[in-house]
């Protein structure tokens, strides 16, 4: 799952420490949870609770509540509202992973 | 006992900033809550923290904010960014707006409210949008902005100016964009012909839009005409296949980004009751409202694509009427010209929401996109596929709203604003019923989701 489809269109952004599913990961700063995920390869954020189907963000505008992950120990917060900030924690909500 | 402001704007795009200038001008209390974490909507999102080197991707009409961003920080009126309003219902003082700031709750009196929290992109529903991979074009641009983050390679399907922004864009960025799958039917450029003479009353956005459709024909493989679309994959995304002409393609490609216009967000407006039409020119549902912005409720005005759908200069301008509109409601004495100004305003509004007809006929949905198979997700959040809503519409179900408790279709997280639309155009066809007579799915509170501590502590004003 963890194919890099996304570039970051700045050489030079400074870069900022996050935890996805307990790993830690640098991202540039300034993305939102939701963009950092993408960035980092992670298509999937969630299973769907009844078909047990892989979701990801969709909307990255705070439509279509597919985003939901796990930030910093609350679990279900729109991934594409949140910014991330240095050492937030962030776990997706994927059978396997956590 | 809590502040109560003489205006309150949700949303701080256009036209939520022209109506707050103008208000705060005049010098009444205003107080702006806007979801973004900063000002600008989703035209000048991220416009006060972009790096130059995006801003000379995004284009020219996205630094056009500038000065409308300035004077907005710099006008005298109480703004709060990354708030969610959960819920609003009237009060015996005016209205009560109950939001989450920085996670609690809070709560705000107005005696006057402005919703001017734009549109979302009309959902999509072909069979495999819910697959990761798939975003739509609007996020495309938002990561764009936000985040100055960009696919490294990806299909555009659908139809509408942003998705030809968007494939701009990316290009100017260096995007690897494999295709782009144009859903417009051919007949809509016959159509659109009448309305030529509406699109001509704006001549720069005229000109700057056939440039654009010009150079992505020319410089991206660009198929017209495409119709039955459906997202292949098993996991994730690992194609398209489209027909063109009666012939089935296949394309591969592991991210999809999918558009087809835009339409007004309603839910705020339902929930407090206001009247909604059925606008069959721009195809979605409308607050119901007049050219100040007034709706059906007194001392609710809308304004922006929340509204009527027309892009960013409309939205300003609607902002600033319904501001002005507001102000000489006040015992507040305004200079004579303003009267002028205000009437001049008044038929650009007019004259803007008419010319936009050309947009609206051109890039028409295509009436095979209303119709999804049925074995496509229409409600995402429930999981819940075209067949069982055909199935209970068929078997005697009135309408959208009962649909909902039979299938839970609309009941998901998302307030049914991903599905919303679609089960009203099922409903339609399969009781062969116009839309203006199916209802839209009704709202119900929280608008968004709130958990039980803040709740609780919501409860004290
Ligand atoms: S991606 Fe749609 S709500 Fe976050």
């Amino acid at each position: 799952m963890s194919d890099f489809l996304f570039n970051h269109l700045l050489d030079d952004a400074h870069q900022c420490p996050i935890i996805v599913n307990g790993v830690a990961c640098q991202v540039p700063e300034q993305l939102s949870v939701a963009a950092a995920l993408l960035y980092l390869g992670h298509l999937a954020n969630r299973q769907h609770p009844v078909s047990g189907e892989l979701r990801g963000s969709y909307c990255h505008a705070g439509f279509c509540f597919e985003c939901l992950v796990a930030i910093d120990g609350q679990a279900n917060k729109r991934a594409c509202l949140t910014q991330i900030t240095p050492n937030m924690s962030i776990n997706t909500a994927l059978a396997g992973v956590n | 006992m809590a502040q109560i402001y003489d205006y309150l704007v949700i949303g701080a795009g256009p036209a939520g900033m022209a109506a707050a200038i103008e208000t705060s001008n005049a010098g009444l209390s205003v107080l702006v809550l806007d979801q973004a974490s900063s000002a600008g909507g989703q035209i000048y999102r991220n416009l006060g923290h972009a790096d130059k080197q995006q801003t000379s991707v995004l284009g020219s009409n996205y630094g056009a904010g500038k000065p409308l961003l300035e004077c907005f920080m710099a006008a005298n009126c109480d703004y709060q960014s990354s708030v969610q309003v959960w819920h609003i219902e009237t009060h015996t003082k005016g209205f009560l707006v109950a939001a989450i700031v920085a996670g609690e709750t809070k709560s705000f009196l107005t005696s006057h409210l402005l919703l001017a929290h734009g549109a979302m992109e009309r959902p999509m529903a072909i069979t495999g949008w819910h697959k990761p991979g798939v975003l739509t074009a609007g996020a495309g641009q938002i990561l764009l902005k936000s985040s100055a983050l960009m696919p490294k390679e990806v299909v555009l399907v659908g139809s509408g100016p942003l998705l030809l922004l968007l494939a701009q864009q990316y290009r100017v960025a260096g995007v690897a964009i494999k295709a782009i799958l144009d859903t417009t039917p051919k007949s809509n450029y016959w159509y659109a012909i009448p309305w030529l003479v509406a699109g001509l009353t704006n001549p720069m956005e005229l000109f700057k839009g056939l440039w654009l459709t010009l150079v992505q024909r020319i410089k991206i493989p660009y198929i017209s005409g495409v119709s039955h679309l459906e997202v292949m994959g098993d996991e994730q995304v690992s194609g398209v296949k489209y027909t063109v002409s009666d012939r089935v393609y296949n394309i591969d490609c592991k991210l999809v980004m999918l558009h087809q216009g835009i339409i007004a967000q309603t839910q705020m407006a339902q929930m407090l009751r206001c009247a909604m039409v059925w606008n069959e020119r721009q195809q979605c549902w409308q607050i119901k409202a007049d050219v100040m912005g007034y709706t059906s409720i007194p001392g609710v005005q809308v304004a922006g694509d929340g509204g009527s759908i027309g892009g960013a200069l409309l939205a300003q301008i609607e902002g600033r009427v319904a501001g002005m509109g507001r102000v000489f409601n006040t015992p507040v004495v305004s200079p004579w010209h303003k009267k002028w100004v205000y009437s001049w305003l008044r038929f650009r509004v007019k004259q803007l929401r008419w010319a936009r007809g050309l947009v609206d006929r051109l890039y028409r949905p295509a009436e095979w996109l209303s119709k999804p198979a049925d074995q496509t997700i229409v409600c995402r959040c429930e999981q819940v596929n075209a067949k069982t809503i055909r199935s209970i519409v068929n078997s005697g179900c009135a309408g959208v709203n009962q649909l909902k408790r039979f299938t839970r279709a609309g009941m998901g997280a998302c307030q049914g604003r991903q599905c919303g639309l679609n089960l009203s155009h099922l409903v339609a066809q399969t009781q062969q019923r116009p839309m203006a007579e199916v209802e839209p799915l009704s709202v119900r509170p929280p608008l968004s989701p709130i958990n039980l501590g803040q709740l609780a502590k919501s409860l004290r004003l």
